[in-house]
């Protein structure tokens, strides 16, 4: 029997810290059902990651939850990390949980999500960096736009703090400086929807 | 059962304006606004079992923000509540570093009244 190719498969990696939950908001309003799955690395406390879930599926088309060890990446899809452990995608397909040392004060990493993206001929990426306090997601940055990925941060002026979309800005690697509604569009365009 | 949303903030700033700006943004909307001049004022009101959105203000003398939020690492008060700063230092220091994962927002003044309202019962309904 012929083995089926693998499905391909559009992963969008969005990095967020301090600020970034009302962008998020803002991205996800009335947000449809796109053809990617999109994995979340927002910088908080472990007792909100539910309530963060709770309010994107609210006014998203995406089923939104926690992501979990060995799960598959599926479209359609919001995969928010959980805290206090790093998430990175195995083959682009699978969410691997695993503790380590913190990344720049902070677990999960979005440079360990981002970086942990591989380079095939059939998956498409998207890297996006929201409002936050030093410059995690910036190497994450610079590898999505290695392997052939989009690349987005979140305007400056439209920040409570823009250090993070600023130090990506800083690698020459981001092809767009948008605010969160031109964010949203530029992903659904890219996704499509289902 | 339906969540009841959690209706309480603690504003912690030396200036006691800022604090009477928010009592009169708040209250009429239902929200009880516990206001304290100072980190220390902040630690007791947590020790007497005070869970909600805390907005903080960075710069406060004796203890500033910074040190308060890491007193409540310290002193496990954390969880249960949601820690926005609260300031007009438009560029955070770089204290926020070690701790941004424990601060959810950095909200500077002087702020549109309507907004700062908005964000906020938003944050009150992640502890809902």
């Amino acid at each position: 029997m012929e083995n089926a190719a693998p499905p391909n498969r559009t992963i969008v990696v969005i990095g967020s810290s301090t600020g970034g939950p009302r962008t998020l908001e803002t991205i996800f309003s009335r947000f449809p059902l796109i053809d990617a799955a999109i994995v979340i690395v927002q910088h908080m406390p472990l007792y909100i990651n539910s309530s963060l879930c709770r309010h994107l599926a609210k006014t998203s088309g995406m089923e939104v939850r926690i992501g979990e060890d060995s799960e598959p990446v599926e479209h359609g899809t919001i995969y928010v990390a959980p805290s206090d452990v790093h998430l990175k995608l195995v083959g682009n397909r699978t969410i691997r949980l695993f503790n380590d040392e913190k990344v720049q004060y902070v677990r999960p990493s979005i440079d360990v999500t981002m970086t942990s993206l591989e380079r095939n001929s059939g998956d498409r990426f998207v890297g996006v960096i929201l409002s936050g306090m030093g410059s995690d997601g910036a190497q994450g940055i610079r590898h999505i736009k290695t392997i052939g990925g989009t690349t987005l941060a979140q305007t400056l002026r439209t920040c409570a703090i823009h250090a993070m979309p600023r130090a990506a800005f800083e690698t020459g690697r981001v092809d767009h400086m948008l605010p969160p509604e031109g964010i949203r569009e530029q992903i659904i365009r890219i996704a499509g929807t289902l | 059962m339906t969540e009841v949303p959690c209706q309480r903030i603690m504003v912690v700033d030396d200036d006691v304006f800022i604090l009477e700006v928010m009592k009169e943004l708040f209250e009429p909307e239902g929200i009880e606004v516990v206001a304290v001049e100072s980190g220390d004022a902040c630690i007791a009101e947590l020790e007497n079992g005070f869970r909600g959105v805390v907005l903080m203000d960075v710069m406060m003398p004796r203890k500033d923000g910074w040190e308060t939020i890491k007193e409540m690492l310290d002193l496990d008060l954390m969880e249960g509540n949601v820690v926005a700063m609260l300031t007009a230092k438009d560029v955070p220091d770089g204290e926020l570093e070690q701790i941004k994962e424990h601060v959810i927002d950095y909200i500077t003044k002087p702020f549109e009244a309507d907004e700062i309202v908005t964000v906020v019962k938003g944050y009150l309904d992640y502890l809902a």
